[in-house]
Protein backbone atom coordinates (compact mmCIF):
# COMPACT_ATOMS: atom_id res chain seq x y z
CA UNK A 1 0.00 0.00 0.00
CA UNK A 2 1.36 3.29 -1.12
CA UNK A 3 1.66 6.07 1.52
CA UNK A 4 -1.05 8.22 1.60
CA UNK A 5 0.18 12.27 0.44
CA UNK A 6 -0.14 14.76 2.76
CA UNK A 7 -3.03 17.62 2.96
CA UNK A 8 0.20 20.00 2.32
CA UNK A 9 1.65 17.93 -0.50
CA UNK A 10 -1.97 18.17 -2.02
CA UNK A 11 -2.02 21.46 -1.66
CA UNK A 12 0.58 22.35 -3.16
CA UNK A 13 -0.18 19.86 -6.76
CA UNK A 14 -3.72 21.90 -6.43
CA UNK A 15 -1.54 25.34 -6.30
CA UNK A 16 0.20 24.36 -9.48
CA UNK A 17 -2.00 22.97 -11.99
CA UNK A 18 -3.89 25.91 -14.00
CA UNK A 19 -7.31 23.77 -14.35
CA UNK A 20 -8.04 24.20 -10.85
CA UNK A 21 -6.59 27.38 -9.94
CA UNK A 22 -8.10 29.05 -7.09
CA UNK A 23 -7.56 29.04 -3.26
CA UNK A 24 -7.03 27.33 -0.15
CA UNK A 25 -5.14 25.63 3.01
CA UNK A 26 -4.18 23.48 5.39
CA UNK A 27 -5.48 23.40 8.80
CA UNK A 28 -4.54 21.04 11.27
CA UNK A 29 -4.02 17.84 8.93
CA UNK A 30 -7.70 19.11 7.04
CA UNK A 31 -7.58 20.53 3.21
CA UNK A 32 -9.86 22.81 1.87
CA UNK A 33 -9.47 23.67 -2.15
CA UNK A 34 -11.84 26.38 -3.59
CA UNK A 35 -12.21 27.03 -7.37
CA UNK A 36 -13.73 27.40 -10.56
CA UNK A 37 -14.76 24.66 -13.04
CA UNK A 38 -16.03 25.43 -16.65
CA UNK A 39 -16.30 21.87 -18.09
CA UNK A 40 -16.78 23.39 -21.40
CA UNK A 41 -16.30 26.72 -22.66
CA UNK A 42 -20.54 27.52 -23.53
CA UNK A 43 -21.21 26.18 -20.20
CA UNK A 44 -21.57 27.93 -16.73
CA UNK A 45 -19.20 28.68 -14.39
CA UNK A 46 -19.23 26.55 -10.99
CA UNK A 47 -17.98 27.32 -8.14
CA UNK A 48 -16.41 24.01 -6.42
CA UNK A 49 -15.39 23.18 -2.64
CA UNK A 50 -12.82 19.95 -2.15
CA UNK A 51 -12.85 19.26 1.46
CA UNK A 52 -10.52 16.39 2.73
CA UNK A 53 -10.33 16.11 6.42
CA UNK A 54 -7.14 14.98 8.05
CA UNK A 55 -8.54 10.75 8.31
CA UNK A 56 -8.62 11.55 4.35
CA UNK A 57 -12.69 11.57 4.10
CA UNK A 58 -13.27 13.35 0.90
CA UNK A 59 -15.87 15.62 -0.20
CA UNK A 60 -16.79 17.68 -3.73
CA UNK A 61 -19.17 20.32 -3.16
CA UNK A 62 -20.76 22.46 -5.79
CA UNK A 63 -21.44 25.58 -3.92
CA UNK A 64 -22.62 27.72 -6.76
CA UNK A 65 -24.93 28.06 -8.79
CA UNK A 66 -27.71 26.41 -7.15
CA UNK A 67 -27.79 22.84 -8.68
CA UNK A 68 -31.68 21.76 -7.22
CA UNK A 69 -32.74 25.34 -8.46
CA UNK A 70 -31.31 24.67 -12.27
CA UNK A 71 -32.59 20.94 -11.85
CA UNK A 72 -35.99 22.63 -11.68
CA UNK A 73 -37.30 19.49 -8.64
CA UNK A 74 -35.67 16.36 -10.72
CA UNK A 75 -33.77 14.07 -8.62
CA UNK A 76 -29.78 14.82 -9.42
CA UNK A 77 -28.18 12.13 -10.18
CA UNK A 78 -25.21 10.43 -9.14
CA UNK A 79 -24.47 12.77 -5.67
CA UNK A 80 -25.33 11.82 -2.18
CA UNK A 81 -28.84 12.51 -0.52
CA UNK A 82 -27.16 15.12 1.72
CA UNK A 83 -27.17 18.80 2.71
CA UNK A 84 -25.26 20.47 1.10
CA UNK A 85 -24.68 18.54 -2.18
CA UNK A 86 -21.65 16.41 -2.91
CA UNK A 87 -20.62 14.98 -5.81
CA UNK A 88 -20.27 10.87 -6.71
CA UNK A 89 -17.26 10.86 -8.61
CA UNK A 90 -15.72 7.68 -8.33
CA UNK A 91 -16.46 3.54 -6.89
CA UNK A 92 -15.37 3.74 -3.62
CA UNK A 93 -14.87 -0.18 -4.02
CA UNK A 94 -12.86 0.62 -7.52
CA UNK A 95 -10.15 1.83 -5.81
CA UNK A 96 -10.44 4.61 -8.14
CA UNK A 97 -9.33 6.99 -5.94
CA UNK A 98 -6.90 6.24 -2.73
CA UNK A 99 -5.16 8.74 -0.53
CA UNK A 100 -1.79 8.34 -2.61
CA UNK A 101 -3.56 9.61 -5.74
CA UNK A 102 -3.51 13.54 -6.42
CA UNK A 103 -6.41 15.54 -6.42
CA UNK A 104 -5.81 17.62 -9.29
CA UNK A 105 -5.30 14.72 -11.49
CA UNK A 106 -8.50 13.07 -9.96
CA UNK A 107 -10.96 14.32 -8.47
CA UNK A 108 -11.11 17.59 -10.03
CA UNK A 109 -11.24 16.21 -13.79
CA UNK A 110 -13.59 13.89 -12.67
CA UNK A 111 -15.56 17.49 -11.23
CA UNK A 112 -15.27 18.85 -14.95
CA UNK A 113 -16.89 15.43 -16.49
CA UNK A 114 -19.65 15.23 -13.79
CA UNK A 115 -20.15 19.00 -14.43
CA UNK A 116 -20.17 18.33 -18.24
CA UNK A 117 -22.59 15.31 -17.94
CA UNK A 118 -24.88 17.14 -15.03
CA UNK A 119 -25.60 20.02 -17.97
CA UNK A 120 -26.12 17.44 -20.82
CA UNK A 121 -28.70 15.84 -18.20
CA UNK A 122 -30.17 19.02 -17.72
CA UNK A 123 -31.12 19.18 -21.45
CA UNK A 124 -31.56 15.66 -22.50
CA UNK A 125 -33.12 13.88 -18.97
CA UNK A 126 -30.71 11.16 -19.82
CA UNK A 127 -27.27 10.87 -17.82
CA UNK A 128 -24.62 9.84 -20.67
CA UNK A 129 -21.68 9.26 -17.87
CA UNK A 130 -22.50 6.23 -16.91
CA UNK A 131 -21.80 5.10 -13.65
CA UNK A 132 -23.47 2.97 -10.87
CA UNK A 133 -26.32 2.91 -9.28
CA UNK A 134 -27.16 1.52 -5.63
CA UNK A 135 -30.33 0.30 -4.61
CA UNK A 136 -32.38 3.34 -3.55
CA UNK A 137 -33.32 1.96 -0.48
CA UNK A 138 -29.76 1.27 0.25
CA UNK A 139 -28.68 4.40 0.03
CA UNK A 140 -28.20 5.50 3.26
CA UNK A 141 -26.34 1.93 4.23
CA UNK A 142 -23.72 2.96 1.02
CA UNK A 143 -23.37 6.48 2.22
CA UNK A 144 -22.34 4.95 5.81
CA UNK A 145 -20.09 2.79 3.97
CA UNK A 146 -18.58 4.98 2.22
CA UNK A 147 -17.38 6.83 4.84
CA UNK A 148 -15.72 3.76 6.47
CA UNK A 149 -14.34 2.66 3.20
CA UNK A 150 -12.50 5.88 2.38
CA UNK A 151 -11.67 6.70 6.00
CA UNK A 152 -11.32 6.00 9.36
CA UNK A 153 -13.88 6.53 12.21
CA UNK A 154 -14.51 10.20 11.29
CA UNK A 155 -13.58 13.38 13.27
CA UNK A 156 -15.35 16.83 13.07
CA UNK A 157 -12.60 18.52 10.87
CA UNK A 158 -14.17 22.31 11.15
CA UNK B 1 -9.89 47.85 -44.60
CA UNK B 2 -12.35 48.29 -42.07
CA UNK B 3 -13.37 52.05 -41.63
CA UNK B 4 -12.81 51.71 -37.89
CA UNK B 5 -16.74 52.21 -37.27
CA UNK B 6 -18.31 49.90 -34.43
CA UNK B 7 -19.81 46.83 -35.90
CA UNK B 8 -23.28 46.46 -35.19
CA UNK B 9 -23.35 43.94 -32.25
CA UNK B 10 -22.52 45.33 -29.10
CA UNK B 11 -19.82 44.69 -26.92
CA UNK B 12 -21.90 45.81 -23.76
CA UNK B 13 -19.78 46.83 -20.78
CA UNK B 14 -17.29 43.81 -22.08
CA UNK B 15 -13.65 44.95 -22.92
CA UNK B 16 -11.56 42.96 -25.43
CA UNK B 17 -8.62 41.19 -23.19
CA UNK B 18 -10.59 41.40 -19.52
CA UNK B 19 -11.31 37.80 -18.72
CA UNK B 20 -15.05 38.00 -18.78
CA UNK B 21 -14.71 39.26 -22.39
CA UNK B 22 -12.24 36.37 -22.79
CA UNK B 23 -15.08 33.81 -22.00
CA UNK B 24 -18.00 35.90 -23.87
CA UNK B 25 -15.26 35.02 -26.69
CA UNK B 26 -14.82 31.59 -25.54
CA UNK B 27 -18.33 30.73 -25.09
CA UNK B 28 -19.81 32.43 -28.77
CA UNK B 29 -16.97 30.25 -30.37
CA UNK B 30 -18.01 27.34 -28.88
CA UNK B 31 -22.17 27.54 -29.89
CA UNK B 32 -20.64 28.06 -33.44
CA UNK B 33 -18.71 25.24 -33.38
CA UNK B 34 -22.49 23.16 -32.00
CA UNK B 35 -24.13 24.82 -34.65
CA UNK B 36 -21.86 23.57 -37.39
CA UNK B 37 -22.50 20.35 -35.58
CA UNK B 38 -26.68 21.01 -35.85
CA UNK B 39 -26.43 22.02 -39.73
CA UNK B 40 -24.72 18.65 -40.25
CA UNK B 41 -27.52 16.69 -38.65
CA UNK B 42 -29.80 19.03 -40.85
CA UNK B 43 -28.17 18.64 -44.21
CA UNK B 44 -28.02 15.60 -46.64
CA UNK B 45 -25.14 13.17 -45.69
CA UNK B 46 -22.31 13.42 -48.38
CA UNK B 47 -23.51 9.94 -49.60
CA UNK B 48 -27.03 11.35 -49.96
CA UNK B 49 -25.73 14.46 -52.12
CA UNK B 50 -23.30 12.20 -53.71
CA UNK B 51 -26.55 9.93 -54.69
CA UNK B 52 -28.62 12.74 -56.10
CA UNK B 53 -25.24 13.82 -58.11
CA UNK B 54 -24.76 10.49 -59.75
CA UNK B 55 -28.19 10.74 -60.54
CA UNK B 56 -28.75 13.84 -62.14
CA UNK B 57 -25.91 13.16 -64.17
CA UNK B 58 -27.21 9.87 -65.32
CA UNK B 59 -30.28 12.09 -66.39
CA UNK B 60 -28.31 14.47 -67.91
CA UNK B 61 -26.45 11.88 -70.23
CA UNK B 62 -29.93 10.30 -71.04
CA UNK B 63 -31.13 14.24 -72.01
CA UNK B 64 -28.26 14.91 -74.62
CA UNK B 65 -28.56 11.63 -76.25
CA UNK B 66 -31.94 13.10 -77.78
CA UNK B 67 -31.88 14.85 -81.25
CA UNK B 68 -33.87 17.74 -80.28
CA UNK B 69 -31.61 18.48 -76.78
CA UNK B 70 -28.18 17.52 -78.37
CA UNK B 71 -25.64 18.95 -76.06
CA UNK B 72 -27.84 19.74 -73.48
CA UNK B 73 -26.35 20.31 -70.18
CA UNK B 74 -27.29 19.52 -67.10
CA UNK B 75 -26.02 21.30 -63.67
CA UNK B 76 -27.44 21.60 -60.30
CA UNK B 77 -28.67 25.06 -59.21
CA UNK B 78 -30.14 26.38 -56.00
CA UNK B 79 -28.86 24.68 -52.59
CA UNK B 80 -27.68 21.74 -54.56
CA UNK B 81 -25.20 23.88 -56.35
CA UNK B 82 -25.22 26.42 -53.26
CA UNK B 83 -23.91 24.05 -50.69
CA UNK B 84 -26.94 24.91 -48.29
CA UNK B 85 -29.35 21.83 -48.78
CA UNK B 86 -31.25 20.92 -45.91
CA UNK B 87 -33.92 18.28 -45.43
CA UNK B 88 -37.39 19.03 -44.88
CA UNK B 89 -39.19 18.63 -41.67
CA UNK B 90 -41.14 15.33 -41.48
CA UNK B 91 -40.35 13.79 -45.05
CA UNK B 92 -37.32 12.01 -46.02
CA UNK B 93 -36.67 13.60 -49.52
CA UNK B 94 -34.84 16.27 -49.93
CA UNK B 95 -35.06 18.38 -53.16
CA UNK B 96 -32.40 18.88 -55.71
CA UNK B 97 -32.55 21.55 -58.07
CA UNK B 98 -30.96 20.94 -61.73
CA UNK B 99 -31.14 23.12 -64.90
CA UNK B 100 -31.26 21.74 -67.93
CA UNK B 101 -29.59 24.11 -70.50
CA UNK B 102 -30.82 23.23 -74.19
CA UNK B 103 -28.62 25.15 -77.04
CA UNK B 104 -29.46 25.96 -80.18
CA UNK B 105 -33.00 28.02 -79.20
CA UNK B 106 -34.22 30.96 -79.14
CA UNK B 107 -36.96 33.51 -77.53
CA UNK B 108 -39.06 32.18 -80.27
CA UNK B 109 -39.28 28.29 -79.08
CA UNK B 110 -42.20 28.35 -77.13
CA UNK B 111 -41.64 27.91 -74.04
CA UNK B 112 -44.24 24.90 -73.64
CA UNK B 113 -42.73 23.42 -76.77
CA UNK B 114 -38.84 23.32 -74.76
CA UNK B 115 -40.75 21.58 -71.46
CA UNK B 116 -42.42 19.61 -73.67
CA UNK B 117 -39.26 18.70 -75.53
CA UNK B 118 -37.28 17.95 -72.35
CA UNK B 119 -40.73 15.85 -70.97
CA UNK B 120 -40.90 13.60 -74.02
CA UNK B 121 -37.51 12.43 -73.61
CA UNK B 122 -37.29 11.67 -70.12
CA UNK B 123 -41.03 9.42 -70.53
CA UNK B 124 -39.05 7.63 -73.39
CA UNK B 125 -36.75 6.34 -70.49
CA UNK B 126 -38.77 2.94 -68.84
CA UNK B 127 -37.32 3.68 -65.30
CA UNK B 128 -37.81 7.83 -65.41
CA UNK B 129 -41.29 7.69 -67.09
CA UNK B 130 -42.25 5.82 -64.06
CA UNK B 131 -41.09 8.43 -61.25
CA UNK B 132 -41.90 11.44 -63.76
CA UNK B 133 -44.39 14.07 -62.55
CA UNK B 134 -45.23 16.90 -63.76
CA UNK B 135 -44.36 20.40 -62.20
CA UNK B 136 -45.71 23.85 -64.10
CA UNK B 137 -42.15 25.42 -65.05
CA UNK B 138 -40.08 21.60 -64.29
CA UNK B 139 -40.55 18.15 -64.41
CA UNK B 140 -40.19 15.80 -61.31
CA UNK B 141 -37.97 12.45 -60.39
CA UNK B 142 -39.19 11.04 -57.73
CA UNK B 143 -36.09 8.98 -56.18
CA UNK B 144 -39.00 7.75 -53.49
CA UNK B 145 -37.68 7.61 -49.62
CA UNK B 146 -34.48 9.52 -51.55
CA UNK B 147 -34.89 13.22 -53.17
CA UNK B 148 -36.94 14.77 -55.67
CA UNK B 149 -34.39 15.80 -58.72
CA UNK B 150 -36.67 18.80 -60.42
CA UNK B 151 -35.51 19.48 -63.83
CA UNK B 152 -35.74 22.69 -65.45
CA UNK B 153 -35.55 23.51 -69.18
CA UNK B 154 -33.45 26.89 -69.79
CA UNK B 155 -32.55 28.34 -73.22
CA UNK B 156 -29.06 31.13 -72.95
CA UNK B 157 -30.48 34.31 -72.80
CA UNK B 158 -28.61 36.31 -75.64
CA UNK B 159 -30.20 39.82 -73.44
CA UNK B 160 -28.28 39.13 -70.69
CA UNK B 161 -24.07 40.08 -70.57
CA UNK B 162 -23.67 37.60 -67.56
CA UNK B 163 -24.36 34.69 -69.70
CA UNK B 164 -27.74 34.38 -68.11
CA UNK B 165 -30.59 31.93 -69.01
CA UNK B 166 -34.25 32.56 -70.02
CA UNK B 167 -36.59 29.55 -68.09
CA UNK B 168 -40.57 29.16 -68.74
CA UNK B 169 -42.93 30.92 -66.60
CA UNK B 170 -45.40 29.48 -64.39
CA UNK B 171 -47.99 30.21 -66.91
CA UNK B 172 -45.56 28.98 -70.03
CA UNK B 173 -46.58 31.90 -71.56
CA UNK B 174 -43.20 33.40 -71.77
CA UNK B 175 -39.91 33.14 -70.44
CA UNK B 176 -38.11 34.93 -67.67
CA UNK B 177 -34.33 35.99 -66.83
CA UNK B 178 -32.93 33.77 -64.44
CA UNK B 179 -28.77 33.10 -64.10
CA UNK B 180 -28.06 29.93 -61.63
CA UNK B 181 -24.57 29.70 -63.21
CA UNK B 182 -23.92 33.75 -62.09
CA UNK B 183 -25.79 33.26 -58.78
CA UNK B 184 -23.65 30.62 -58.00
CA UNK B 185 -20.62 32.55 -58.71
CA UNK B 186 -21.25 35.31 -56.98
CA UNK B 187 -22.49 33.26 -54.13
CA UNK B 188 -19.17 31.32 -53.71
CA UNK B 189 -16.97 34.19 -54.06
CA UNK B 190 -18.74 35.91 -50.81
CA UNK B 191 -18.97 32.66 -49.22
CA UNK B 192 -14.63 33.06 -49.52
CA UNK B 193 -14.49 36.31 -48.43
CA UNK B 194 -11.66 36.60 -45.54
CA UNK B 195 -13.26 37.14 -42.58
CA UNK B 196 -10.92 40.26 -40.22
CA UNK B 197 -10.36 39.40 -37.01
CA UNK B 198 -10.01 41.69 -34.16
CA UNK B 199 -7.29 40.56 -32.10
CA UNK B 200 -6.70 42.48 -28.46
CA UNK B 201 -3.41 43.30 -27.46
CA UNK B 202 -2.82 44.95 -24.51
CA UNK B 203 0.32 47.94 -25.26
CA UNK B 204 1.03 50.98 -22.48
CA UNK B 205 -1.81 49.57 -20.49
CA UNK B 206 -4.55 50.04 -23.07
CA UNK B 207 -5.88 47.90 -25.03
CA UNK B 208 -5.70 48.18 -28.94
CA UNK B 209 -7.34 46.33 -31.27
CA UNK B 210 -5.38 44.58 -34.26
CA UNK B 211 -6.65 43.42 -37.58
CA UNK B 212 -5.06 40.16 -38.98
CA UNK B 213 -7.14 37.21 -41.42
CA UNK B 214 -9.46 34.93 -38.79
CA UNK B 215 -7.91 31.43 -38.61
CA UNK B 216 -9.02 28.28 -40.14
CA UNK B 217 -10.85 26.43 -37.67
CA UNK B 218 -10.97 23.50 -39.88
CA UNK B 219 -15.18 24.01 -39.31
CA UNK B 220 -16.34 22.07 -42.81
CA UNK B 221 -18.23 25.16 -44.33
CA UNK B 222 -17.92 28.68 -44.03
CA UNK B 223 -20.30 31.07 -41.83
CA UNK B 224 -22.41 32.15 -44.82
CA UNK B 225 -23.27 28.99 -45.93
CA UNK B 226 -23.98 27.63 -42.46
CA UNK B 227 -26.33 31.23 -41.71
CA UNK B 228 -28.52 29.65 -44.89
CA UNK B 229 -28.78 26.63 -43.01
CA UNK B 230 -29.76 27.55 -39.78
CA UNK B 231 -31.98 30.68 -41.18
CA UNK B 232 -33.86 28.03 -43.48
CA UNK B 233 -34.16 25.82 -40.73
CA UNK B 234 -35.87 28.31 -38.46
CA UNK B 235 -38.04 29.40 -41.15
CA UNK B 236 -38.95 25.79 -41.91
CA UNK B 237 -39.75 25.00 -37.97
CA UNK B 238 -41.38 28.75 -37.40
CA UNK B 239 -44.03 27.60 -40.44
CA UNK B 240 -44.34 23.92 -40.00
CA UNK B 241 -47.60 24.79 -38.28
CA UNK B 242 -48.33 28.50 -39.26
CA UNK B 243 -49.61 28.92 -42.70
CA UNK B 244 -46.42 27.09 -45.22
CA UNK B 245 -47.40 29.39 -48.00
CA UNK B 246 -46.48 32.96 -46.41
CA UNK B 247 -42.85 31.28 -45.88
CA UNK B 248 -40.14 33.02 -46.95
CA UNK B 249 -38.58 31.82 -50.10
CA UNK B 250 -35.21 30.46 -49.53
CA UNK B 251 -33.49 32.23 -52.64
CA UNK B 252 -34.51 35.53 -51.09
CA UNK B 253 -33.06 34.15 -47.52
CA UNK B 254 -29.65 33.37 -49.50
CA UNK B 255 -29.67 36.74 -51.30
CA UNK B 256 -30.34 38.72 -48.27
CA UNK B 257 -27.72 37.35 -45.97
CA UNK B 258 -25.23 36.61 -49.01
CA UNK B 259 -25.39 40.64 -49.29
CA UNK B 260 -25.97 41.20 -45.75
CA UNK B 261 -22.32 38.95 -45.21
CA UNK B 262 -20.82 40.45 -47.39
CA UNK B 263 -21.26 44.09 -46.19
CA UNK B 264 -20.56 42.94 -42.60
CA UNK B 265 -17.04 41.23 -43.73
CA UNK B 266 -16.09 43.89 -45.75
CA UNK B 267 -16.70 46.50 -43.06
CA UNK B 268 -15.95 45.35 -39.87
CA UNK B 269 -13.38 42.68 -37.84
CA UNK B 270 -14.78 39.48 -35.68
CA UNK B 271 -13.09 37.81 -33.14
CA UNK B 272 -16.15 34.95 -33.40
CA UNK B 273 -18.31 33.30 -36.16
CA UNK B 274 -21.29 33.70 -33.89
CA UNK B 275 -20.77 37.66 -33.95
CA UNK B 276 -20.66 37.47 -37.65
CA UNK B 277 -24.12 34.93 -38.04
CA UNK B 278 -26.07 37.81 -35.53
CA UNK B 279 -24.55 40.98 -37.85
CA UNK B 280 -25.62 39.26 -40.96
CA UNK B 281 -29.26 38.67 -40.17
CA UNK B 282 -29.63 41.79 -38.51
CA UNK B 283 -28.45 43.36 -41.59
CA UNK B 284 -30.74 41.23 -43.90
CA UNK B 285 -33.68 43.60 -44.77
CA UNK B 286 -30.97 46.73 -45.55
CA UNK B 287 -30.93 44.81 -49.05
CA UNK B 288 -35.12 44.81 -49.14
CA UNK B 289 -35.01 47.73 -51.65
CA UNK B 290 -38.79 49.83 -50.76
CA UNK B 291 -40.23 51.46 -53.83
CA UNK B 292 -43.35 53.41 -54.49
CA UNK B 293 -45.34 52.48 -57.31
CA UNK B 294 -48.81 53.77 -58.05
CA UNK B 295 -49.07 54.90 -54.13
CA UNK B 296 -48.31 51.17 -53.28
CA UNK B 297 -45.06 49.83 -51.70
CA UNK B 298 -43.33 47.99 -53.68
CA UNK B 299 -40.56 45.78 -53.34
CA UNK B 300 -38.05 44.80 -55.07
CA UNK B 301 -35.08 42.01 -54.00
CA UNK B 302 -32.82 41.99 -56.79
CA UNK B 303 -31.23 39.28 -58.81
CA UNK B 304 -27.57 40.91 -59.23
CA UNK B 305 -26.65 38.72 -61.71
CA UNK B 306 -28.95 39.24 -64.86
CA UNK B 307 -31.82 42.13 -65.55
CA UNK B 308 -35.34 41.87 -64.88
CA UNK B 309 -35.66 39.24 -61.82
CA UNK B 310 -36.72 40.09 -58.58
CA UNK B 311 -37.09 37.47 -56.48
CA UNK B 312 -39.73 39.56 -53.97
CA UNK B 313 -42.11 39.68 -57.06
CA UNK B 314 -44.80 38.10 -55.22
CA UNK B 315 -45.10 40.05 -52.51
CA UNK B 316 -46.40 42.91 -54.75
CA UNK B 317 -49.28 40.59 -54.97
CA UNK B 318 -49.94 39.61 -51.18
CA UNK B 319 -48.81 42.03 -48.71
CA UNK B 320 -48.95 39.18 -46.11
CA UNK B 321 -45.73 38.18 -47.79
CA UNK B 322 -43.36 41.27 -46.89
CA UNK B 323 -45.16 41.16 -43.21
CA UNK B 324 -44.30 37.01 -42.77
CA UNK B 325 -41.03 37.98 -43.88
CA UNK B 326 -40.64 40.80 -41.07
CA UNK B 327 -42.04 38.36 -38.40
CA UNK B 328 -39.99 35.68 -39.27
CA UNK B 329 -36.80 37.88 -39.42
CA UNK B 330 -37.17 39.19 -36.00
CA UNK B 331 -37.80 36.01 -34.71
CA UNK B 332 -35.03 34.56 -36.52
CA UNK B 333 -32.64 36.83 -35.47
CA UNK B 334 -33.85 37.05 -31.70
CA UNK B 335 -33.24 32.94 -31.65
CA UNK B 336 -29.74 33.64 -33.46
CA UNK B 337 -29.30 36.26 -30.30
CA UNK B 338 -29.98 33.75 -27.95
CA UNK B 339 -28.44 31.14 -28.72
CA UNK B 340 -25.39 33.81 -28.54
CA UNK B 341 -26.10 34.83 -24.67
CA UNK B 342 -26.61 30.92 -23.56
CA UNK B 343 -25.00 30.15 -20.74
CA UNK B 344 -24.94 26.66 -19.87
CA UNK B 345 -25.03 23.31 -22.37
CA UNK B 346 -28.72 22.57 -21.68
CA UNK B 347 -29.19 26.50 -22.53
CA UNK B 348 -27.46 26.38 -25.63
CA UNK B 349 -29.14 23.40 -26.72
CA UNK B 350 -32.40 24.64 -25.68
CA UNK B 351 -32.55 27.89 -27.61
CA UNK B 352 -30.70 26.00 -30.62
CA UNK B 353 -33.68 23.82 -30.23
CA UNK B 354 -35.94 26.89 -30.09
CA UNK B 355 -34.43 28.29 -33.53
CA UNK B 356 -34.95 24.92 -35.83
CA UNK B 357 -36.40 22.46 -33.41
CA UNK B 358 -35.49 19.53 -31.18
CA UNK B 359 -34.19 16.83 -33.53
CA UNK B 360 -31.01 17.97 -34.93
CA UNK B 361 -30.34 19.55 -31.44
CA UNK B 362 -30.42 15.94 -29.72
CA UNK B 363 -28.62 14.06 -32.63
CA UNK B 364 -25.91 17.44 -32.10
CA UNK B 365 -25.34 16.56 -28.53
CA UNK B 366 -25.40 13.01 -28.77
CA UNK B 367 -22.33 12.95 -30.94
CA UNK B 368 -20.38 15.40 -28.25
CA UNK B 369 -21.20 12.92 -26.17
CA UNK B 370 -20.58 10.24 -27.96
CA UNK B 371 -17.26 11.57 -28.75
CA UNK B 372 -15.74 12.35 -25.11
CA UNK B 373 -17.32 8.73 -24.25
CA UNK B 374 -14.80 7.60 -26.75
CA UNK B 375 -11.74 9.63 -25.59
CA UNK B 376 -12.61 8.74 -21.89
CA UNK B 377 -12.19 5.19 -23.01
CA UNK B 378 -9.28 5.56 -24.73
CA UNK B 379 -7.77 7.51 -22.18
CA UNK B 380 -7.43 10.37 -24.54
CA UNK B 381 -9.57 12.90 -22.74
CA UNK B 382 -8.10 16.02 -20.97
CA UNK B 383 -8.95 19.43 -19.26
CA UNK B 384 -6.86 21.90 -20.30
CA UNK B 385 -6.91 25.59 -18.86
CA UNK B 386 -9.36 28.05 -20.26
CA UNK B 387 -10.97 25.52 -22.49
CA UNK B 388 -12.70 22.54 -19.83
CA UNK B 389 -13.25 19.06 -21.45
CA UNK B 390 -11.08 18.63 -24.53
CA UNK B 391 -9.74 15.84 -26.49
CA UNK B 392 -6.41 15.41 -25.27
CA UNK B 393 -4.47 15.16 -28.80
CA UNK B 394 -6.06 19.28 -29.37
CA UNK B 395 -4.80 20.35 -25.89
CA UNK B 396 -1.00 19.87 -25.42
CA UNK B 397 -1.28 20.98 -21.74
CA UNK B 398 -3.98 19.17 -20.26
CA UNK B 399 -4.71 16.80 -17.45
CA UNK B 400 -5.56 13.50 -18.30
CA UNK B 401 -8.98 12.17 -16.75
CA UNK B 402 -8.62 9.24 -15.38
CA UNK B 403 -11.46 6.42 -15.42
CA UNK B 404 -13.61 6.67 -13.13
CA UNK B 405 -17.56 5.19 -12.26
CA UNK B 406 -19.55 7.87 -11.39
CA UNK B 407 -21.49 6.33 -8.07
CA UNK B 408 -24.33 7.06 -5.69
CA UNK B 409 -28.24 7.22 -7.23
Amino acid sequence: MRASLTAEQQLLYLRRNPICEGRGDVRRGALVWQFTAQPTPASRTYAIRIDLDRDKALKVVVESPDLPALAQGRDLPHVYREEPIELCLYHPRHGEWQPWMRLDQTIVPWTFLWLFYFEDWLASGEWRGGGEHPEPDAQEETTRWLRRATARPRRQAF
Amino acid sequence: MPDGSHPPHRFGSLFAGTPAYDASLRRKRHAFGFLDQVCQAIEPTETQQKRARDSYEAVGRWLAEDVLLVRALIYAQGSAALGTMIKPIGRNEFDVDVICRVPGYGRDLPPARLKAMVGDRLKAHGQYAKILEEKPRCWRLNYAGEFHLDVTPSILNPACANGGELVPDRKLRDYKATNPVGYRKLFEHRAELAILVRLAKALDGRVHAEVQPYPNHGLRKGVLRRTVQMLKSHRDHMFETGDADLAPLSIIITTLAMRAYELCVQRYPYDNELDLMCDTVRLMPVFIERQVRFGEPYFVVANETTEGENFAEKWNDDPRLAVAFQQWHGRALAALEAIAEAEGLDRLQKSVSDAVGEAPVRKAAGDVADSFARARATGTLGVAAGVGLAVASRAAAATPVPRNTFFGR
